[in-house]
């Protein structure tokens, strides 16, 4: 079986590919990271000196901080607007398609664009939802929902979950559609209600398009830069700033490369850590369920 | 179905008539709800479409009303300054570029994985896996480097192959299933004609793979359209600007000025939002699928 063997052949650009953009790169953030390369010159090792200002500075510590809060937000909240339409689009065939298509929509535009039109929506003075609030006479509730530290995360967390919300729901309805119909017509004849139908027969059987929607959205929002880099550059008062927005400044604003990359290791530890983590318990989950 | 089904129309008496008319009139208002907050959902693009067509004055004047008319003069000042026409070509080039490299690429490296079910293929695919699974902000910095020492920043191929190398590992996965699929009696007929594994690649496997090249073809332009952090990177080159660094680059430039804004935003979206209505079930049915695999 010669011309079996040879057919790895045919692997070769995948793996060059492969190696010139993820495996070569990754090894040389873990090098430059020991160094204080600044793009041009010689780059001197410096030990774990990087590591050691992350890890003794309150910035960066907070920037960890915000990342990893931000990602809670989002996800919790993708999870449970998904599930929610999911489950009823489910009862309503007539307008499902069409619902699942309207609220993948957003989905479907840029980064760019969304965080435009939204950090308009946002804008204090003219901002469509300052002036919707005055209007229905809820001027009270107005806000400078980009301008106040205490706000402006979860204004960016709530432009993000209407971006994505469409996704969820699309990977739950894949899940509903792949439960059996005579275990839906038997909580029926017992006469259960359209509830418990749902809390009982459906969600325990959701496990897998739970674990999907989780460790996808999570994987997604830990290493979010647009949003907030369009809507707030981080600001105010760093209140937005996530790790990938510290690293593309350090890269671009500062050329501090070699500090850059370190970052960069920190985020690749966390979103590995994180997704270990996930997958384990929500795999032990479905088990279990 | 029996006699007591309760979806009979003709309920044989008041009880069942007026349970009926209660389950009817349940329906719509369950209908209505659901309905009322996919609007509530869609009214930021609402909004975008109906700012891009008001004046600066009504904007300032009523900034939640209707536009009193259509007024195309944002979208002419907008269209004569942002570049649009080139940007759109750009990313049509890039897109078709990328899908060339990563179809031809991946169908190529995933023939192999799926015929021979070994240790070195399971090697490889979890090699293909570690591309899946990394941010790309963990491979930006080194990127950067090996572009500049290497003459590839603002250059149409670097950032052809870059965005090539993202979708890579997703085109070897979905490839890969699909080929694992093809019956092997097509190939046998064709190697007891002495065809070279080439030959038979080109000739028996590759026409079957239409229907994964489509559904990848979509990813990658949904990817070029919208991807900002890399053109962000790597291009700096006006002429070179994809669709969004140019909506991007327009905006930031003009303040946030709404009359600018909204038609660069419409302008931008509007390819892939005439996309998304004509292949949605592709779209929706594609993205869930890979996700689920």
């Amino acid at each position: 079986m010669r011309s079996r063997k040879s057919l790895y052949l045919f692997t070769i650009p995948a793996l060059l590919v492969i190696a010139v953009f993820f495996v070569y790169p990754i090894g040389l953030t873990l090098q430059m990271s020991f160094t204080n390369y600044s793009g041009i010159g010689v780059a001197e090792t410096v030990g774990w000196k990087n590591y050691d200002r992350i890890f003794s500075r309150s910035r960066y510590l907070d920037e960890i901080k915000i990342t990893l809060w931000f990602t809670v937000i989002v996800v919790t909240a993708l999870t449970v607007t998904g599930l929610f339409f999911a489950a009823m689009l489910h009862r309503l065939p007539l307008i499902r398609n069409f619902a699942r298509a309207a609220l993948y929509t957003p989905a479907m535009m840029s980064f760019v664009v969304v965080g435009y039109i939204w950090q308009f929506i946002y804008s204090p003075l003219n901002g469509g939802l300052n002036v919707a609030l005055r209007q229905i006479g809820l001027g009270a509730l107005e806000q400078n929902w980009l301008g106040d530290p205490a706000i402006a995360l979860y204004a960016v967390a709530a432009t993000q979950i209407w971006m994505f919300s469409g996704f969820t729901c699309a990977i739950f309805l894949a899940g509903f559609a792949g439960i059996p119909e005579e275990i839906n017509e038997a909580g029926r004849l017992e006469g259960a209600s359209s509830w418990q139908r749902f809390r009982y027969l459906e969600l325990p059987l959701l496990g897998p398009s739970f674990t999907v929607s989780i460790i996808l959205t999570t994987i997604g929002t830990l290493k979010t830069f647009e949003l907030p880099y369009i809507l707030t550059k981080g600001g105010p008062d760093g209140a937005t700033r996530t790790l990938s927005i510290e690293i593309i400044d350090n890269l671009f604003g500062q050329y501090k490369f070699g500090f850059a990359s370190a970052l960069s290791i920190i985020m690749l530890i966390v979103v590995l850590a994180v997704a270990f983590v996930q997958n384990k318990v929500l795999r032990d989950r479905e088990n279990v369920t | 179905m029996s006699l007591s089904d309760t979806a009979t129309p003709l309920p044989r008496d008041r009880k069942a008539a007026r349970d009926l008319l209660q389950k009817q009139a349940k329906s719509v208002l369950v209908h209505g709800v659901i309905l009322f907050l996919v609007a509530l959902m869609l009214l930021p693009l609402f909004y975008m479409l109906m700012m891009s067509f008001k004046t600066g004055t009504e904007i300032a004047q009523d900034p939640l009303g209707l536009p009193n008319s259509l007024y195309w003069g944002n979208y002419m000042n907008a269209l004569a300054s942002m570049g649009y026409v080139r940007s759109v070509a750009n990313s049509l080039g890039i897109t078709i570029s990328v899908i060339i490299v990563v179809v031809l690429v991946g169908a190529m490296a995933a023939y192999p994985l799926a015929r021979i079910p070994n240790r070195a293929s399971r090697v490889i695919v979890m090699i293909m896996a570690l591309g899946l699974a990394t941010p790309n902000f963990v491979t930006i910095t080194p990127i950067y480097v090996i572009f500049r020492d290497l003459g590839l920043l603002d250059s149409y191929l670097g950032i052809v192959l870059a965005f090539a190398a993202l979708k890579l590992p997703l085109a070897v996965f979905f490839y890969t299933g699909f080929i694992a699929a093809i019956p092997m009696e097509l190939e046998e007929a064709a190697r007891l004609d002495n065809c070279t594994n080439w030959q038979v690649f080109w000739h028996v496997i590759r026409p079957m793979l239409a229907p994964v090249t489509a559904t990848l073809s979509l990813f990658v332009m949904l990817m070029v359209w919208n991807d900002f952090t890399y053109p962000l990177l790597l291009l700096t080159d006006k002429d070179k600007f994809t669709v969004m660094i140019a909506v991007y680059r327009f905006v930031g430039a003009t303040g946030i000025d709404p009359t600018m804004l909204f038609p660069a935003a419409v302008l931008g979206s509007l390819p892939l939002l005439i996309l998304f209505a004509v292949f949605q079930r592709q779209i929706v049915s594609g993205a869930t699928a890979g996700a689920v695999k």
